[in-house]
């Protein structure tokens, strides 16, 4: 089998594969959640849940990751926060905005949208590198998050390491043959697909969860989220 | 055993807002940056995110493909008893549920209220340190953790209604609110119930005391004992019934509050139509509507500052109002601390953890946070809503020989009538 056979297979049936591994595992995750059942709140509120919500989310995705004097905790630890941000602003960007990355959507979901100029992308990857190289090294430091790192842990962080580090390599023609690293880069994708069902990079889905919930808590108490 | 009793707690109330919780954490261990036993202690096993470790491993364990899996693969292991008596202690002595750490997760985890529930399994399974175990008990026999007991309890009323010359109506069909003071008003800061006594005749609140129902603390609730929890509550609901009052007013207590006002509904039945309020709060509403006015400027002198207590600010909502007074007291000397209001440091002694004696070494070292930002400021005078707060600042201040003074807000309020 030689790299041409290895690309048709990974982006071809291996891709569906991993498709339908995360896909239909998240949907497991997600239905096994809601039919643990769900108590109704009796407390009579005093402010707005849907209030606290709305702020809830605000904070959560604009303010939060990126402006550093909203949380006093961030003086504490800002390498992490800038990198724990900065990694997942970049991830976000690469995987809707980079143009390849827009075209795969676009062949999945039948429709597309105007994407950000490769260079600004390129810089983001190259940041967003950066970023899980020190959250790696946070982590196998720090003693808190020495106590709470398993296995598992490790691997989350590799599999996302791997397409990020190969699609870099790839854009920038590090190595060759192209359809080689190719090859790679989207096994590591379908890899991380596979993995996310098993793991706790699921919290994309569950965030919306622990969210809501905290703005809802805070919002029926009228107190700032 | 007595590990089984946990497990099963433990299952039981992993319902959706549990589960989905728990696997919302990314294990980015953010929370513990948040913790103040963690800050001032540096023990990792400290970190939020570990409180709930047990919990945690029951979930995948019991729920999840991969936790069963683990299992069998001998990755993961089986929960012990030595798991649970190592967990007692961390859970009980480190913290003071004070949901400070829900403010930093960057998923917005309700950790304080999770760690309740790992504390609810720890009294199931028998796993209550000994102190705290101590003191609920005594409040299932005698009525108050603190030997505040019907008879000393009408002494103690008695004589603070000598001594400060206050009336404190008692037991009176007709009242509107029914005032239950804390034990540890009632033995410790006495001059806080004059005070407040003050404070009420003079908004003209149609007000009561109850024999039945005279204490507001709730240590079954700092143990995690739903049974225990209703028991003391119920006392409470039975008692403003059979008066016939609108509403209970909490006075400076903050986990009952958290209790009657915030939790009670999702545990038992309620009263219909009977009201929880706390005086932080109404102090805010009197002082709003003019039913009672202050003297500006009462108390401008040196630097005074205020403390969120944990469960009456941040969890309880009465932010606002202790300020609205302070900006009339003492408006040019009053400055805030910082971090503060939502996001500010507990004292530490919450949560039960005052009554433990082991933790008092780290009791201290936490107070040891809130004396910088104490610090910080300068401040001579400290005021807070709440006693348990109070017992801590006073015993902490004594602890450190720190040159400040520990006040009540109400206190404070009464001396300032007009």
């Amino acid at each position: 089998m030689n790299w041409k056979d290895t690309l048709e297979f990974a982006r071809g049936p291996f891709f569906q594969v991993a498709l339908i591994v995360f896909v239909g595992g998240m949907a497991y995750r997600l239905m096994r959640v809601l039919l643990l059942g769900w108590s109704r709140d009796r407390v009579p509120s005093k402010g707005s849940k849907l209030g606290g919500v709305v702020i809830a989310y605000l904070k959560g995705i604009i303010i939060w990751p990126f402006v550093p004097w909203v949380k006093n905790t961030f003086s504490k630890k800002p390498v992490m926060y800038l990198a724990g941000g900065l990694f997942h602003l970049g991830l976000f960007v690469i995987i809707f905005f980079g143009t390849p990355h827009m075209l795969v959507w676009k062949s999945l979901l039948g429709l597309g949208w105007s994407t950000l100029p490769t260079p600004i992308v390129d810089w983001l990857a190259a940041v967003t590198l950066v970023a899980l190289a020190t959250l790696l090294i946070n982590r196998l430091v720090d003693p808190v998050l020495k106590l709470i790192t398993g296995p598992a842990e490790v691997l989350n962080w590799l599999f996302v390491f791997l397409p990020m580090l190969t699609g870099y390599t790839m854009t920038h023609h590090l190595l060759n043959p192209y359809e080689m690293i190719f090859s790679l880069h989207v096994l590591a994708v379908d890899i991380l697909l596979i993995w996310i069902p098993f793991s706790r990079i699921s919290h994309f889905i569950f965030y919306f969860f622990s969210k809501t919930i905290h703005g809802a808590q805070f919002g029926k108490r009228a107190v700032t989220p | 055993m007595k590990t089984q009793h946990a497990l099963n707690t433990f299952v039981e109330e992993t319902g959706g807002w549990v589960a989905s919780q728990l696997e919302a954490c990314t294990r980015c261990g953010i929370c513990a940056e948040a913790c103040h036993f963690y800050e001032a202690t540096g023990n990792p096993e400290f970190a939020p995110v570990w409180k709930v470790e047990l919990l945690r491993r029951t979930y995948e364990q019991r729920f999840t493909a991969g936790g069963k899996l683990k299992l069998a693969l001998g990755i993961d292991r089986r929960i012990t008893d030595d798991d649970i008596t190592h967990w007692s202690k961390i859970v009980y002595e480190a913290c003071t549920m004070c949901n400070k750490c829900a403010m930093v997760c960057p998923m917005g985890i309700q950790l304080g209220p999770i760690i309740h529930g790992v504390r609810t399994a720890m009294s199931n399974a028998g796993a209550v340190p000994e102190d705290l175990m101590a003191a609920v008990n005594k409040q299932v026999q005698e009525g108050s953790p603190l030997g505040a007991t019907q008879a000393v309890w009408e002494q103690r009323i008695e004589w603070i209604a000598d001594e400060w010359e206050v009336e404190l109506p008692k037991d009176q069909k007709g009242a509107e609110t029914l005032v239950v003071f804390t034990s540890i008003e009632i033995m410790k800061f006495p001059d806080n119930i004059a005070a407040i006594a003050r404070i009420l005749h003079k908004a003209g609140e149609k007000w009561t005391i109850s024999s039945k129902g005279r204490e507001v603390v709730n240590f079954g609730f700092y143990e995690g004992s739903t049974e225990r929890t209703v028991l003391f509550m119920k006392r409470l609901f039975d008692a403003a019934q059979e008066l016939g009052v609108k509403r209970i007013m909490v006075t400076e207590c903050g986990h009952a509050y958290d209790a009657l006002r915030w939790t009670a509904a999702n545990m038992m039945d309620v009263p219909a139509g009977l009201e929880i309020v706390h005086i932080a709060g109404m102090l805010g509403e009197y002082v709003r509507s003019g039913r009672i006015k202050l003297k500006r400027g009462a108390f401008d002198d040196g630097v005074i500052t205020f403390h969120d207590a944990c469960k009456i600010q941040r969890r309880g909502s009465h932010i606002k109002e202790p300020r609205e007074v302070l900006n009339i007291l003492a408006p040019n000397s009053f400055k805030e601390m910082s971090p503060n209001k939502e996001q500010s440091i507990c004292c530490g002694g919450g949560g039960g953890v005052i009554a433990i004696k082991e933790a008092d070494p780290i009791r201290y070292a936490v107070f040891g946070l809130k004396m910088k930002q104490l610090q910080d400021i300068g401040a001579t005078t400290v005021t807070m809503t709440c006693s348990n707060c109070r017992l801590q600042f006073t015993d902490s201040v004594q602890h450190f020989g720190l040159d400040v003074k520990v006040r009540g807000l109400s206190q404070m309020v009464a001396e300032a009538l007009e």
